[in-house]
């Protein structure tokens, strides 16, 4: 059986595919809420999860297709997805809060056979940080029909920000004449922090009535919309949380009735050396890829037991790879490192899958492997998250969209 | 300037660190066992509850019977001992990888490895226990590279064995292939005609090559140097009468290729894809080294597999183990597993790190096995066959009887994510206890240094030079916190 | 009646000074009159400018010139998107939103450039607003001689691809240029209005499958009709194209054109859609256009398609199906005579006739016909 050699390749399905009646075999169901099978059964119909049983297989005459593998999990949630080309995000202004990433994103692009590869089956897809406030995100499936439309689980999902010197960077003062739309504020950090709260502000006051991004804030202050806002290192968490809080307590936002603002942290590396400042507040995190040597972006320290700490300090936390197609930085292998920092498997398990999917308001439809929610599932080699394990399938809305290799089925499915 | 300086007296403190040796570690003459739950061994099945025995630096015997009476004992019953990880290839632990000089034979990394690198530091916490350093690909023919271990204060007290093998690069980035291939086979076009001018200048009797010789500071009339010798080996082309050449005559600068050339030397060839693969095995055949070649690959270099069977040498692959095309119709990708091809090829091939820390040898033999290699030749990609392919298959890559006493102690299955090295014995002596280990508390708990200060090069080497008496310094980070489930 | 037969093969001839308004015939071994019907051995007959008859069994009229051709007669060819007479007024640098601007006004009907493209069999060709903002005006449509107008606006131009954005000047993000396209059809005034109501159609600049996505998704909200111009590979999304109603300009295809191209052309043909071929003249050799539609053909267009695509299609494209494009009873008389096969390109336009007058033999008579007025 030469079946090491055979080049993996992302199997392309017809832009019309049905959803498939599946039956999957696994040594191992991992279904989310506590409880585990071992040797069990996932059906999928119609797209959904129809049954999630013990059982071994024999004596199941349905037509389904048959997968086996020795693990199944949810799909992976990515919330921490960021567009990474300057064409996601308006820059010709530093707060742009209606406009949409959806419609800046490509259905064609390969990234999103990348992520199948890794077992990611929903992401948040954000604007990159260039703008203070980027715009408006977008949860969709990475697999589907070709259109970003079709493939949407929840549009304008979320507001999207950042603090600190990302959304700064090119920013220059005009020293003189200015020579291109960059020569503006903000340039520092405090700058960027007058962006968003001039924003609140003028939003509470009433004052910026003509802006198209007027509704998109009201619904922000309003909790209506979450805010996700970018915050690498302690000082610009800090900044992020202060804010909220003071839209929480200041009268102008109270007498507007927009005083009940959802807070975010993403990318929040620092977030282990004040856990209890995000406790208080109740403010859930999205954490970036783990760094291999200490530091990371803005030069902030990511302790590899930084989700152990929130863990512990009952801080909710999602992982996420930014979406990284390098298979070492993979959304499976930020879960090991977070087990190789403390974390149990379980909570590791629920911070790449119902965690992220309850942040982003998607917890109805993915995340956990329950009757009734989407057929998103990812079957496993091995133990999922190590790396002697990998993604051998991979289901969206109970259609295959990935299969490589698999030792358990032998060489790649035949249709 | 201070910041380099600042880091190098923090490292060396932290070496020092390292090399005081914990009163339960220091062998009782040169005796140590070692008593674990499980030893696992790479020459036959795991052991339960054994026990290592090592006596001046190498293995004396491994089995259930309990210790030495006369040893110092290290006793780990929640402990796994693995041997260590060999890298086969590795241009990190220099001053720098890359030498001006095209054709520099004559250079050799013993003078460039710096032995408080925190590129060793990495190695011990990772379990890599061997290295062959060589110099990076920007050369045609670089210099001469050395095993070493990752510690001691001194490269000689590093070194597992000296002029390991030349570096030679086919392909050179920035560099058109016909240019660079030139440049590799103009080198042993070169020797040759070096040789043959000194077989015809002793004919005619001019002793310019003697002068030399005292010029660069060697004496042709001392020991070895005094005896000419045939030319040896299986090249195709012969230079006649080279006995007749006192060999200390030779010019420094060649004499390390005639050693190849004579099979004497091995030389580690960096192809960037098939097509380089190609030019390496006919200049190795031409020059008469193929048996001594060992293939380092990157790129698309895989596709040649065949011809890399055929020619019957071994090879070290790319960290990147999964290579990615596009299909030009679908305009869609297809990755390869590159391990996957050479197994199936046989092809003898050794694996190297993605990265000194997190991603090091044990993460890429984990990879492998998650993509179908069968558990005990991944783990031999990174043990025994490196090992063979450094000709030191002797004394590294399993735990049996005569090999060095080089051992890890892992809380856990070597390739699982959440095990990490807890102590290294290095020729019977412990050199690595990981509660001790200050920078494994700052990447992993983020514990900063009392005096740190907060600029630094960015990579995470906030050091203390009180590491040794800092506040946590005592406290065992617990092995039991990182093992989970 | 004088017949007079000229001889296609030499290359000086005389000046034809046929006087334009008197009636010509044509007798012709293959007529290809762009319906999609071929006629062997027909007659057309030409008055007034204007087509009168055609047919197996037509009489020639009293005082008619007759020319008989052992060849191809076809309608003449129509290029869809260019700059011909208009070069370097397609763009303006200043507002990335001008829709108010047509290209139609800085047009030179006597450009040199348009002597090239009538010696190439191309009679009308739509100049098209520049695609490096967010809509840079409306397009036009004109015959290669003397600029007459056949419709002007033809299309309002409305870019989609990447080339509206900039790095230094709003919009720098696609989500920012359809904020900039939404807003125009919000309460739209003028040509948006016009557009919106279904009047005028709409050019849609495209050049990745993502962008036609985005074109048909703005197309259906708006209720916009038009068509589809840039992406090679808009034949691999011809389910939601056919759904969508509008058509596609196929760009200008060269040597080298991957298979995967011009397959996606023949799926055009397979799904029912309309197209033509576009040219980017004066850019593009007035040749490249026929040379488009012969690659396709050699990869398995269906020759009819590829020739309606140049001719009825396009007129259909443009808006000009009731002037120009086919052979047929009332349409223009512009047509061409091949010295050979049309899609063969061993042959060239023998003569063009336009309006009912000659206005290229052998690719020679445009100056002669030049220093005649």
């Amino acid at each position: 059986m030469t079946f090491l050699s055979v080049a993996l390749v992302a199997l392309s399905v017809a832009q019309d595919a049905e959803p498939r009646a599946w039956t999957i075999q696994v040594e191992r169901v991992y279904t989310g809420t506590g409880r585990n099978l071992e040797k069990g059964l996932v059906l999928v119909s119609a797209g959904k999860i129809s049954a999630v049983t013990p059982g071994a297989g024999e004596e199941d005459d349905r037509p389904n297709d048959v997968l086996k593998a020795y693990a199944v999990t949810a799909g992976l949630v990515d919330a921490g997805v960021r567009v990474t080309n300057w064409q996601s995000v308006e820059q010709s202004k530093e707060v742009t809060p209606h406009l949409r990433v959806a419609d800046t994103l490509d259905p064609f692009a390969l990234d999103w056979d990348r992520q199948l590869r890794g077992g990611v089956t929903t992401v948040l897809a954000s604007p990159v940080d260039r703008n203070v406030i980027g715009g408006l995100s977008v949860v969709l499936k990475t697999g589907g029909p070709e259109s970003i439309a079709d493939r949407t689980v929840k549009a304008d999902a979320v507001l999207r920000g950042s603090m600190g010197s990302e959304p700064s960077a090119g920013n220059h003062p005009a020293f003189g004449r200015p020579t291109d739309f960059f020569s503006r504020r903000p340039t520092t950090r405090m700058g960027v922090e007058w962006e968003w709260r001039n924003a609140f502000f003028d939003t509470a006051l009433n004052l910026n009535e003509e802006d198209p991004g007027r509704a998109t804030l009201v619904a922000a202050l309003q909790g209506k919309l979450p805010i996700f806002i970018q915050a690498w290192t302690t000082q610009d968490i800090r900044t992020a949380v202060f804010l909220r809080e003071e839209v929480e307590s200041r009268p102008e936002f109270a007498a507007a009735g927009m005083n009940t603002p959802r807070f975010v942290i993403d990318a929040a590396a620092e977030a282990w050396k004040e856990p209890q400042l995000l406790a208080r507040s109740q403010t859930p995190v999205v954490l970036p890829p783990f760094p291999t040597a200490g530091r990371t972006r803005e030069n902030s320290q990511m302790a590899w037991n930084v989700a152990k700490v929130l863990k512990d300090a009952g801080v909710p936390f999602a992982l996420s790879s930014h979406g990284s197609g390098d298979v070492e930085q993979r959304l499976a292998n930020q879960a090991g490192y977070a087990m190789a920092g403390g974390l149990g498997f379980e909570d590791a398990l629920a911070a790449v899958t119902s965690t992220p999917a309850r942040l982003l308001g998607v917890e109805d439809r993915v995340g956990t492997l329950e009757v009734g929610k989407d057929a998103d599932l990812v079957l496993w080699s091995g133990e999922p998250f190590q790396p002697g394990t990998r993604v051998v399938a991979t289901i969206v809305d109970g259609v295959l969209r990935y299969e490589g290799w698999n030792a358990v089925q032998g060489a790649a499915i035949a249709r | 300037m201070t910041t380099t300086m600042k880091r190098a007296t923090c490292a060396a403190t932290l070496t020092a660190a390292f090399l005081s040796l914990s009163p339960e570690a220091r062998a009782g003459d040169g005796r140590l066992a070692i008593k674990v739950g499980r030893i696992v061994t790479l020459a036959g099945p795991d052991i339960e509850n054994g026990t290592i025995y090592i006596e001046g630096g190498r293995i004396v015997s491994v089995g259930t019977d309990g210790g030495r009476w006369d040893a110092e004992v290290i006793d780990h019953p929640e402990l796994t001992a693995f041997p260590g990880w060999v890298e086969a290839h590795s241009t990190r632990g220099m001053d720098r990888p890359n030498e001006n000089i095209e054709v520099a034979p004559f250079l050799d990394v013993r003078d460039s490895i710096d032995p408080i690198n925190f590129y060793f530091e990495d190695c011990l916490r990772q379990g890599v226990l061997a290295i062959n350093v060589q110099q990076g690909n920007l050369c045609a023919i670089g210099g001469q590279g050395r095993v070493v271990k990752p510690f001691g204060l001194t490269i000689e007290d590093m070194t597992l064995r000296p002029s390991s093998g030349l570096k030679i690069a086919i392909a050179r980035p920035g560099r058109s292939r016909a240019l660079q291939a030139q440049a590799v086979r103009r080198a042993f076009r070169d020797l040759r005609q070096h040789l043959e001018k000194l077989v015809q200048d002793k004919k005619e009797g001019k002793d310019t090559a003697r002068r030399e010789a005292l010029f660069q500071g060697r004496d042709p009339d001392k020991d070895e140097n005094k005896k000419g010798r045939a030319m040896e080996g299986n090249a195709p082309w012969k230079v006649a009468n080279l006995e007749s050449i006192p060999r200390g005559e030779v010019d420094e600068k060649q004499e390390p290729l005639l050693r190849l050339v004579e099979g004497k030397m091995m030389a580690f060839v960096a192809c960037d894809g098939a097509i380089s693969v190609v030019q390496a095995l006919d200049i190795a055949r031409e020059n008469g080294f193929l048996a001594n070649t060992v293939l380092v690959l990157d790129g698309d270099a895989w596709k040649a597999a065949d011809r890399i069977a055929e020619a019957g040498v071994p090879v070290v692959l790319a960290p990147q183990l999964l290579h990615v095309d596009r299909d030009p119709i679908t305009g869609k990708e297809v990755e390869t597993f590159v391990p996957g091809i050479f197994r199936e090829k046989k092809v003898r091939f050794a694996l190297q790190s993605l990265n000194s820390s997190a991603q090091s040898l044990w993460f890429q033999a984990a990879t492998c096995v998650g993509y179908g290699i069968p558990r005990d030749e991944a783990i031999a990609a990174a043990t025994k066959v490196p090992a063979d392919i450094l000709r030191l298959g002797d004394r590294l890559g399993s735990i049996e009887k005569g090999k060095d006493g080089n051992i890890l102690l892992l809380n856990g299955d070597p390739l699982a994510v959440t095990t990490s090295v807890q102590f290294v014995v290095l020729d019977g002596n412990v050199v690595y206890d990981r509660s001790k280990d200050v920078r494994v508390r700052q990447i992993l708990e983020g514990v900063e240094q009392p005096n740190a200060s907060a600029v630094d090069s960015g990579d995470g080497d906030d050091v203390d030079p009180h590491s040794g008496a800092s506040k946590g310094g005592d406290k065992k980070s617990g092995a039991s916190d990182k093992k989970k489930d | 009646m004088l017949p007079i037969l000229l001889a296609f093969a030499t290359a000086t001839l005389p000046a034809i000074s046929l006087p334009a308004d008197g009636p010509l015939a044509i007798r012709a071994k293959f007529v290809w009159t762009g319906g999609g019907r071929v006629l062997e051995n027909a007659t057309v007959v030409i008055s007034g400018g204007r087509i009168q008859a055609v047919g197996t069994d037509i009489a020639i009229p009293e005082g008619a010139e007759l020319i008989e051709h052992d060849g191809y007669l076809t309608a003449g060819m129509i290029a869809l998107h260019g700059a011909t007479g208009a070069v370097g007024e397609t763009q303006d640098s200043t507002r990335t939103v001008m829709p108010e601007a047509r290209v139609g006004l800085a047009l030179d009907g006597r450009a040199r450039d348009f002597g090239l493209l009538r010696d190439a069999g191309i009679t009308s060709i739509l100049v098209t607003p520049d695609a490096s903002g967010v809509t840079g005006g409306t397009s036009a449509l004109v015959k290669t001689l003397d600029g007459i107008v056949l419709r002007d606006p033809a299309h309002l131009s409305l870019v989609f691809s990447t080339d509206a954005l900039s790095s230094n000047r709003e919009p720098t993000s696609k989500s920012g240029a359809l904020a900039l396209l939404n807003a125009l059809f919000t309460e739209p005034r003028g040509v948006a209005a016009e557009a919106r109501s279904g009047k005028l159609p709409c050019l849609f600049e495209v050049r990745e499958r993502e962008d036609v996505g985005r074109a048909l998704a703005f197309a259906a909200e708006h209720e916009l009709v038009g068509t589809l111009h840039g992406a090679w590979l808009s034949g691999e999304m011809s389910g939601a194209i056919a759904k969508s109603g509008l058509s596609v300009i196929v760009p200008v295809l060269g040597v080298g054109t991957p298979k995967r191209v011009l397959d996606a052309v023949a799926r055009l043909e397979k799904d029912g859609i309309v197209f033509g071929f576009g040219l980017d003249a004066p850019w593009n050799h007035a040749d490249a256009m026929r040379f488009s539609a012969a690659l396709c053909v050699r990869a398995g267009l269906g020759r009819q398609a590829a020739w309606q695509g140049l001719t009825a299609n396009a007129a259909k494209i443009a808006g000009a199906a009731a002037r120009t494009g086919r052979i047929e009873r009332g349409l223009d008389a512009d047509l061409c005579l091949w010295s050979g096969d049309p899609l063969d390109l061993a042959s060239r336009a023998s003569l063009v006739i336009i309006g009912g007058q000659p206005v290229s033999m052998n690719g020679a008579a445009s100056a002669a016909k030049e220093s005649q007025r």
